[in-house]
C-alpha cells in the first residue's frame, strides 16, 4: 500500500513541480513504483517538466467525471517502467474536482504504487484543499526569502489544522555566497520560524532551467548539484540517513579565475 | 481560589495558548492572553487585557482591545510587526532589523504613546 505525499508551499514559483518531478524520478530510479498526480488544474506544468506533454490523452478531470478509466489516463514515463503520471486538465479550472473525488482517486491508486506524489498548486483555496484531501504526509517547499517563509508558515498552520502534522521541509534555491554575506536567510533562520523537520536543501542551479526546458529532471543528471541534492532527499525519504550537502562553493583554480573576471 | 495574607487583586479571565501561533492564526479573547510559544509574523492576538508571550512575539498584538489603556504587552523577545494598545498603535522603526536577543521587554501606554522598556519586576 502506497504512501501519499503532497508537495505544497503556499507561495508560487518556489519549486513544487520541480521537486515533485525530481523526487518521482529519484524514487523510480531506486526501483519504487511511483505515480505523480498534477492537481494544478488549468495551469498544468508537471507534464512539461517531465517531458510527457505530447502523450496526454486523458486527464484527472476525465477520470473523476467518469469519461475514462483510471488506467487509460495514467501515462507511463518514457524513461522508467515503474513511474506514471496522472496529468491535470488544462482547459478546466480547480472547481472541476471535489475533495471527495480526490480521496476516492487516491484510494484507487494506493494499492498499485509504493509512492504517490501530489503536486499541489500555489494558494490556499480550492486547489490546495483538493491536493491535501487524500494525503498522508506533506512536504513543504520554500525558498530563503521572507515572503516565501511567511507563506510556508501559513501553509504549515493549515496542514496541521487538516491533520497533516509533522510536515517535512525542503529549502530550495539556496545561494551560499549570499547566505555567507548575510544577504539571504540561512537554514537556521528559516527553521527558527518554521520549526519543522528539514528533509533537505537544494542549491540554486542553472541546470534546473535547462533540465526543465528539455523535460529531463535534474535528478537524472550526474553533473547537476541540484540533482545530487534531490538524489539525497530521495534517499532520506526512503529512510536512509544522508548528511546535508555542503553547499560552500568549491574554490577551484578555474572558479577563482572566473570570479576575477565576473561582473555582478 | 484562596490566597492567604493580604488580599491580592486578581485580574479577570486569562486564556492560555500552549503552542506557537503560525502565520494566519488569530487569538481573540475578552481577557488576558498568555502564549507559551512564539507568535510568528502574520499571526494576531487581540486581547481585552494584557498579553504575555513566553517566546518571540513577531506578529501583531492588540492589548486593551476594548479601550483599556492600562493594558500591557510583555514578551521574552519583543519583535512585533505592530503593537496596538487600546486605540494607540506603533511599529518598529523603518529600515532597522530588530535585535534578536532574548531580552524580556514590556510595552505600555505613557502620555498617549506606546513605550517599550526592559521588563523589570516591580516589587
Amino acid at each position: 500500500m502506497g504512501v501519499v505525499y503532497v508537495v505544497t508551499s503556499g507561495k508560487g514559483g518556489v519549486g513544487k513541480t520541480t521537486t515533485t518531478a525530481n523526487l518521482g524520478c529519484g524514487l523510480a530510479r531506486l526501483g519504487k513504483q511511483v505515480v505523480m498526480l498534477d492537481t494544478d488544474i488549468g495551469l498544468r506544468n508537471l507534464d512539461v517538466v517531465l517531458g510527457l506533454e505530447n502523450r496526454i490523452v486523458y486527464d484527472v478531470v476525465d477520470v473523476v467525471q467518469g469519461r475514462c478509466r483510471l488506467k487509460q489516463a495514467l501515462i507511463k514515463d518514457k524513461r522508467f517502467e515503474n513511474m506514471y503520471l496522472l496529468p491535470a486538465a488544462q482547459t478546466k479550472d480547480k472547481t472541476a474536482v471535489s475533495e471527495v473525488q480526490m480521496v476516492e482517486l487516491i484510494e484507487a491508486l494506493k494499492p498499485q504504487f509504493d509512492y504517490i506524489l501530489i503536486d499541489c498548486p500555489a494558494g490556499i483555496e480550492h486547489g490546495f484543499k483538493n491536493a491535501i484531501a487524500g494525503a498522508d504526509r506533506a512536504i513543504v517547499v520554500t525558498v530563503p526569502e521572507v515572503s516565501a517563509v511567511r507563506d510556508a508558515d501559513r501553509i504549515i498552520g493549515l496542514l496541521e489544522a487538516a491533520g497533516l502534522t509533522e510536515p517535512h521541509l525542503i529549502i530550495n534555491r539556496i545561494r551560499t555566497r549570499m547566505v555567507q554575506n548575510g544577504d539571504m536567510m540561512s537554514v537556521e533562520d528559516m527553521l527558527e520560524i518554521l520549526a519543522v523537520d528539514l528533509l533537505g536543501i537544494v542549491p540554486d542551479d542553472d541546470s534546473i532551467v535547462t533540465s526543465t526546458n528539455r523535460g529531463e529532471p535534474a535528478v537524472l543528471d550526474d553533473l547537476s548539484r541540484a540533482g545530487l541534492a534531490y538524489r539525497n532527499i530521495t534517499q532520506r525519504l526512503c529512510g536512509d540517513e544522508v548528511p546535508l550537502l555542503d553547499l560552500s562553493e568549491k574554490d577551484g583554480f578555474l572558479n577563482r579565475l572566473k570570479s576575477l573576471f565576473a561582473t555582478r | 481560589m484562596v490566597i492567604s495574607g493580604e488580599s491580592v487583586r486578581l485580574v479577570s479571565d486569562t486564556a492560555l495558548v500552549q503552542r506557537t501561533l503560525r502565520s494566519g492564526q488569530k487569538v481573540s479573547f475578552g481577557g488576558n492572553v498568555v502564549v507559551l510559544g512564539d507568535v510568528n509574523p502574520g499571526a494576531e492576538i487581540i486581547a481585552d487585557g494584557h498579553v504575555v508571550v513566553l517566546g518571540a512575539l513577531r506578529g501583531v498584538v492588540h492589548a486593551g482591545a476594548h479601550g483599556d489603556c492600562s493594558a500591557t504587552v510583555l514578551a521574552s523577545s519583543l519583535l512585533p510587526t505592530q503593537i496596538r494598545i487600546a486605540s494607540y498603535i506603533t511599529r518598529p522603526p523603518d529600515g532597522q532589523p530588530l535585535p534578536e536577543a532574548f531580552c524580556p521587554e514590556v510595552a505600555f501606554l505613557k502620555d498617549g504613546e506606546v513605550v517599550i522598556e526592559k521588563y523589570v519586576i516591580s516589587k
